[in-house]
């Protein structure tokens, strides 16, 4: 184990699958000279050459199309976008064709790509590159949609997505590249997509959150223990397509009661979903209605106040585990 | 060839070679010696193969027109009148099946799809939607893998950067193979297309573009949605090799594609060809009518005189080459012996596609298993993940 960055962490999951499997290569804008607009891909060029890690101009659009194929051919790409907000211009290149090609030849062309990025919000970037827009993902059939919130999260969980045989939508928290963790070093140290984590027991009440929320959601977590006595659970689904619906289950199960975080915008989000699953299989265990907490329902401010006050804040989780308590 | 009154446009019906665009006709093939070359190394054997091409992708289409007549499919969307532009270049590729070239192509080029080695049948099972048609009912646009034919997204312009991405994987993996596709001429004002275009060029990937422009993008005429003077200068445009071909002309289709690979082979691509064609239908079997009404009868006339097919058949008959022999001969020395093999090559291929269709048919019953529906979708799946296809 060591104690690494998550942006070092992504960086190793690269660096070792590229050195595992010939197949694999990175595809980007500013992925090679640069290193990256983030730093993720630092060293890659050097080590693996420009066929391996291609700079392409700047066509989210028809680079993703470009992976699709090179899929196809049976390499395994990895795609990074600069930030999801502009994978917005390659929608119809995932979803059409990444997503679709397996179901739609019947079988006979499997896409196995991995489409990475920074998402949500980071320190005022403002409307247009701000967004956390993992529920249109979760959304379609054929991709697979992993959010990992922590340094070691994101290793294990991108080394198995680009060993994945299906189109798997990676999104790295932009505002976490800098967080610290410790990281097994083992370089077969892989996590299973679908597989939830408690990042902290407790029993009165289950808080739902993945990626920055789910920091937000344990500094929360030690407030409500400090100064009510409210013992929170936090479990973060890790990859929300397939979603580990069961460990959920089994934690309200034991709560009874349940406040789901995400950044993302409130109508049809990602916390709509689960509440649907809730309700559907453990309506009986529910002691109140089920909270949620998400980004404000407009587009992102700039201003650094209104930036603030329109992202789950540890305070707007605190409020809701109180609500659901019927407490404060 | 047998002309088919119910099913062909009306200036097919009653069609004979035209001397003036039988002159145009030669003189295409003959302009370029380079071409001409290529062409002239045509032995008769792949001349007729690519006379049945022809005839099969024509009567592959006019199988799928019955079966809309007669209720058996909604509609279909055919090549009539632009069969060359599909058939000559997949004759100049390496057809080695999953380790050949490959193409992508477009709704209209479904003749690639039995060119590249898919039965007739298969293809026909596509539309029925059957259980054992190659995309098992997901899609009619049939592509197969073992064919090295790219199933083809139904959005128009995808297709280019995914064959972008074949080549950017044959070039990754330091193979010759190559990819090629069409882009209709109104696909080619998708973003997508552009991007592509400049992600192969930049990379000097082994693709073949063709710009297949048969003058409308389903009810928009040409001149509405291109400001510019025709496509032939688009490689350039791109900083890559780019030439014109005449889309009715089935061996100057072969031969600019013959070009291009070799440029691509030798990774200098890729190459953006500019074929001049003409839909002599609908968009598709719905809005024949519609279309009629797009361009004048002069127009429906001078393009029908250019029926690719009559005029390489005529182009056959009356050339330098017997066709049962093999031997050189003076132009229309052996017409008598060069009809009778065509006519042979046309009974042979009204008898496959005759039999493909009742094929196809007799198997209509054989629909998907309804649970198939939401099967398939991911290649794996943990057993911790939900089944969401356990609601269906």
């Amino acid at each position: 184990m060591a104690l690494i960055a998550y942006r070092e962490a992504l960086n190793q999951a690269l660096r070792e699958e590229m050195r595992r499997d010939p197949d694999v290569f990175l595809m980007g804008e500013e992925v090679g000279a640069y290193q990256g607009a983030y730093k993720i891909s630092q060293g890659l060029l050097e080590e693996f050459g420009e066929w391996r890690v291609r700079d392409v101009p700047i066509a989210e659009l028809g680079f993703t199309g470009l992976g699709v194929g090179a899929a196809m051919v049976g390499l395994r790409p990895v795609i990074e976008f600069m930030t999801w907000s502009f994978a917005l211009l390659a929608i119809d290149g995932i979803v059409n064709a990444a997503a679709k090609m397996r179901y739609m030849s019947g079988g006979q062309f499997k896409i196995p790509i991995t489409f990475r990025g920074p998402s949500g919000a980071a320190n005022q970037l403002a409307a247009t590159h701000s967004q956390a827009l993992e529920a249109w993902y979760a959304h379609v059939p054929g991709l697979k949609v992993v959010a990992p919130a922590t340094a070691r999260d994101a290793k294990g969980l991108l080394k198995t997505a680009i060993r994945d045989d299906d189109p798997v939508v990676f999104l790295e928290g932009e505002i976490l590249y800098a967080t610290k963790d410790e990281v097994p070093e083992d370089d077969e140290f892989l996590l299973p997509l679908g597989v939830a984590e408690v990042k902290r027991p407790g029993k009165d009440v289950t808080v739902v959150a993945h990626s920055r929320p789910l920091h937000t959601a344990l500094r929360a977590a030690e407030t409500l223990e400090r100064e009510d006595g409210i013992s929170v659970e936090v479990i973060d689904p890790r990859t929300l397509r397939p979603m580990d619906v069961d460990s959920i289950l089994d934690s309200v199960r034991r709560t009874n009661r349940c406040v789901i975080v995400e950044e993302g915008w409130p109508v049809c989000g990602i916390g709509a979903q689960i509440v649907d699953d809730i309700q559907r299989e453990a309506f009986d265990f529910l002691d109140a209605p089920i909270a949620r907490v998400t980004g404000a329902d407009a587009p992102q401010p700039y201003a650094r106040n209104l930036e603030q006050l329109a992202f789950p804040q540890a305070e707007y989780v605190v409020r809701a585990v109180r609500q659901v308590c019927y407490r404060g | 060839m047998r002309r088919y009154h119910a099913f062909d446009p009306p200036e097919y019906v009653d069609w004979s070679p035209d001397p003036e665009t039988m002159l145009e006709f030669s003189r295409a093939i003959e302009r370029d010696p380079e071409r001409a070359r290529r062409i002239a190394d045509l032995t008769a054997q792949r001349r007729l193969e690519i006379y049945a091409g022809l005839l099969r992708f024509r009567l592959h289409d006019i199988a799928l027109k019955r079966w809309v007549r007669q209720g058996v499919i909604s509609k279909a969307w055919l090549g009539t009148g632009e069969e060359a532009t599909t058939i000559g270049p997949v004759h100049a590729l390496e057809r080695g099946g999953p380790n050949g070239d490959v193409v992508g192509p477009m709704i209209r080029n479904a003749g690639a799809c039995h060119e590249m080695g898919m039965p007739v049948a298969d293809m026909l099972r596509g539309y029925l939607a059957t259980e054992d048609s190659p995309n098992r009912g997901r899609d009619l646009h049939v592509g197969g893998r073992r064919y090295g034919i790219v199933t083809p997204i139904s959005m128009v312009g995808a297709l280019a950067a995914v064959i972008a991405g074949y080549g950017l994987g044959f070039r990754k993996l330091g193979t010759k193979r190559l990819a090629l596709t069409w882009v209709g001429d109104g696909a080619t004002k998708a973003g997508e297309v552009h991007e592509a275009f400049n992600l192969a060029a930049t990379q000097r990937l082994p693709v073949i573009f063709i710009i297949q422009n048969n003058q409308v993008a389903l009810g928009t005429r040409l001149e509405e949605h291109h400001a510019a003077d025709g496509f032939a200068e688009l490689g350039r445009l791109y900083g890559a090799t780019g030439a014109p071909f005449d889309g009715n002309n089935v061996l100057d289709a072969y031969a600019a594609t013959h070009w291009a690979a070799e440029i691509c082979r030798a990774g200098e691509g890729p190459v953006f060809l500019a074929a001049e064609t003409f839909r002599m239908s609908g968009h598709a079997t719905h809005d024949e009518k519609e279309a009629r009404e797009l361009f004048s009868e002069e127009e429906f006339a001078s393009w029908g005189r250019r029926d690719p097919i009559g005029c390489y058949g005529a182009w056959l008959v009356n050339g330098r080459l017997n066709l049962e022999t093999g031997a050189q001969c003076e132009p229309g020395a052996a017409t008598g012996v060069n009809s009778a093999a065509l006519e042979e090559v046309e009974a042979r291929v009204t008898e496959e596609v005759e039999s493909a269709a009742a094929e196809a048919l007799a198997g209509r019953a054989r629909m998907p298993r309804p649970e198939s529906a939401v099967e398939g979708v991911y290649g794996t799946w943990p057993e911790s993940g939900r089944q969401e296809k356990d609601r269906f």
